[in-house]
Order: C-alpha cells, then structure tokens, then sequence
C-alpha cells in the first residue's frame, strides 16, 4: 500500500504550497505539500470568489495512514490594502482514512477542519495555518504552523520572484512537538515551487502550486 | 475533538463579508462602489491623489491601440503576486470584447484594450475583477489612460 501511496505522489511532485487556496473563479489549481510530518496532493475548483471544492490525497508518514477525500475552502474575509493583502480561510475535509504499515486494517471515516491566514506584501509575507483531524479508530491530529517571509526584491510581472521564509509548526502528538523549517520559495507565473529542510526532523519540505 | 472542529470553524467563519479593503487608511466598507470617482485629481475625501501612471507599453497593447482599441487602466487593491496578475489575465483574456490585458505588479494596475466596439463599462470591469477576487480603486479611460495623470 505504502508503496502504491509513495508512487502515485512522488510522480506527481515532479510536476510543486500554501498560496491563495481560493483562485479565481473557474480557475484550477494543483497543489503538492510535502513536509516533516506528511506528503499530499490536492486538486481544486474555484467555484466563487469564496470557495474552492477539491480532492485531496494525503499520506500522513508520521501516523501511518493516507486519507483520501473532499475538502473545501472558504474566503472567511479579505482585506485590501494599496500595497497588501490579507486573507482568512476556514477549511473543511472529509473522506476516508487508512492505516498503512503497522496500522494496516484500521479504517474509517475522518474530516478535519482548520484555518489559514496570510498577510503579504511585495516583500513580507505572514502566515498562520491550523487544523484538526478526526480519523477516527486512526486516531486524532492537530497542528499549527506560523511562517515568516521576506523578499529580497521585488519582481515585477512575470519575474522570477524570490522568497526567504522560515516556518515553525507544532505538532503536539509528535516525539518532536515544535520544527523549524527553513525554506526557500520560487515564484514565477501561474508556479510556485518551495524546497526547505526541518531542521527537527532532518525532512525535506518540497511544495509546489501550479494554477491553471 | 468534534467539539473542536466545530468551535475552530465557528471561530473563522464568523467574519462575513468576504472581501473588504482599506484603501489609504479609509476603510470603505463592503458596499462602497470606488467605480471611476478616483479618475480625476481627488480621491473624493478632499486629498489630492498620487500620480497615476499611464497604460502599460505592452507589444501586445501598443498593437491592439494601433488597431483603434480603447485603452482602460484600472488601480487594483490587494495585488501583490503573480497570482493575482494570472487571476485578472485570465479572468479578462478569455473575454472577446478586450483585445488585450497585463497586469502591472510595480503599478498595480490592470490594464486593457478593448476592442472598438467593446461596450464594457465600468461597473462590469469592477465586477469581473471582483470574481477575480480582488477589488477596484479607480478606473481610467482615453487620453488618461493614455497618458496618466496627477502630479
């Protein structure tokens, strides 16, 4: 099973995480996330300013299980500015859970629910992003996760533009609870690909987000 | 744990509506309709404006203006990546009345062409930019769009 997991999405990462989960509407957008404590791949639709409904696949490595299922996206609010951005957006998922290696046989239906919450500018970036999972006989999850960006210029349409960013995420039901994970994201079109490393965990972070 | 899924969704979904801006400090509301009352010299608050830049000098706009199209240069609240460029060039460029569309990020304006016998006002530019998610501060035509303005 793992094996079949593992395939699936490190063909698909070769095609790259946390930017603007709402697109514009009836825009797609793919997304792969790969961090210390799990590997999924998500697809959605824009369906309004203020949602977008998607699938989703994730291979929690951590507590060996994948979950596969439907996940929504809200717009909570967004505020302009002339020179800023800020969004809040409630998350909700639900599908099923699987045990994989020494979890195999456990099953069943699991949802989450969280919130993510960004501030940009041409040159800083603030996030915050939280969720909670019921996977039930697999047990529960929460997690949060603030990040720190800066960037070293500003690209103006169609540059490569660079960031800087650091992330500590906390994971209470973790043998390490709280990782640091620098990274670096590049930004360019319609992509956006972020590679860094936990310096917790010794794991890599590679994100990728391609709309379309 | 299903009490806290439902208190952490209760907690972020209580902020309606959607989208609102604080254009210069002044927060506008939802409801406020900027539509073109930025295109002259004052921002309708008595100050006067920032220098607006003028229609980006694209090759595709320099020939869709040479083939008689009707410039428009819109300030656009909340732009700060190529997303939000990618959002508002598709949103505009499937559109078969604009002849072409860029998004400047140093300006954060949205520019188009439009075809000559284009009737798209105001008001459907600001509403297409809305699905685009993001939201209008002013909207310029003609000369001045052509040439930009304020001092």
């Amino acid at each position: 099973m793992r094996v079949i997991v593992a395939s699936i999405l490190l063909s698909l990462a070769a095609t790259a995480a946390n930017a603007r989960p709402v697109s514009y509407q009836g825009g797609w957008t793919l997304i792969e996330e790969t961090d210390r404590q799990s590997t999924s791949l998500w697809t959605h639709y824009t369906v309004d300013p203020a949602l977008s409904l998607g699938l989703r696949i994730e291979w929690d490595r951590q507590m060996d299980f994948v979950f596969a299922g439907g996940q929504a996206t809200f717009l909570g609010k967004r505020w302009f500015g002339e020179n800023y951005q800020a969004n809040i957006y409630p998350v909700l998922g639900l599908g099923h859970a699987e045990g994989i290696d020494d979890r195999e046989g456990l099953s069943g239906l699991a949802g989450f629910a969280g919130v993510l919450a960004d501030w940009e500018t041409r040159r800083l970036f603030v996030s915050y992003r939280n969720r909670v999972l019921d996977a039930g006989e697999l047990g529960d999850q929460f997690m949060q996760a603030a990040r720190v960006g800066w960037a070293p210029y500003e690209g103006d349409t169609g540059d490569l533009h660079t960031w800087l960013m650091i992330e500590v995420d906390h994971r209470p039901q973790n043998d390490e609870p709280v990782g640091i994970t620098p990274l670096v994201r590049f930004f360019k079109g319609a992509a956006l690909f972020e590679a860094g490393w936990s310096i917790t965990d010794d794991q890599p972070l590679i994100n990728f987000t391609y709309r379309f | 744990m299903l009490t806290t899924l439902a208190l952490t969704l209760a907690l972020t979904t209580v902020s309606v509506p959607a989208q609102d801006h604080d254009h210069e400090g002044h927060d506008h509301g939802q409801s406020h309709d900027h539509g073109s009352e930025h295109a002259g010299h004052h921002d309708g608050h008595g100050e006067k404006t920032k220098k607006h830049p003028p229609i980006a000098k694209t090759e595709a706009i320099e020939k869709a203006l040479k083939a008689g199209g009707k410039p428009v240069v819109a300030d656009v609240l909340g732009v700060v990546c190529d997303f939000c460029a990618k959002a508002m060039n598709k949103t505009f460029g499937r559109r078969d009345d604009v002849s072409a569309v860029y998004v400047d990020l140093d300006t954060k304006t949205l520019n188009l062409v439009l075809k000559p016998e284009s009737k798209l006002s105001d008001p459907e530019i600001e509403k297409l930019v809305k699905k685009a998610g993001y939201r209008i501060a002013s909207i310029r035509r003609g000369e001045e769009a052509l040439q930009g303005s304020g001092a």
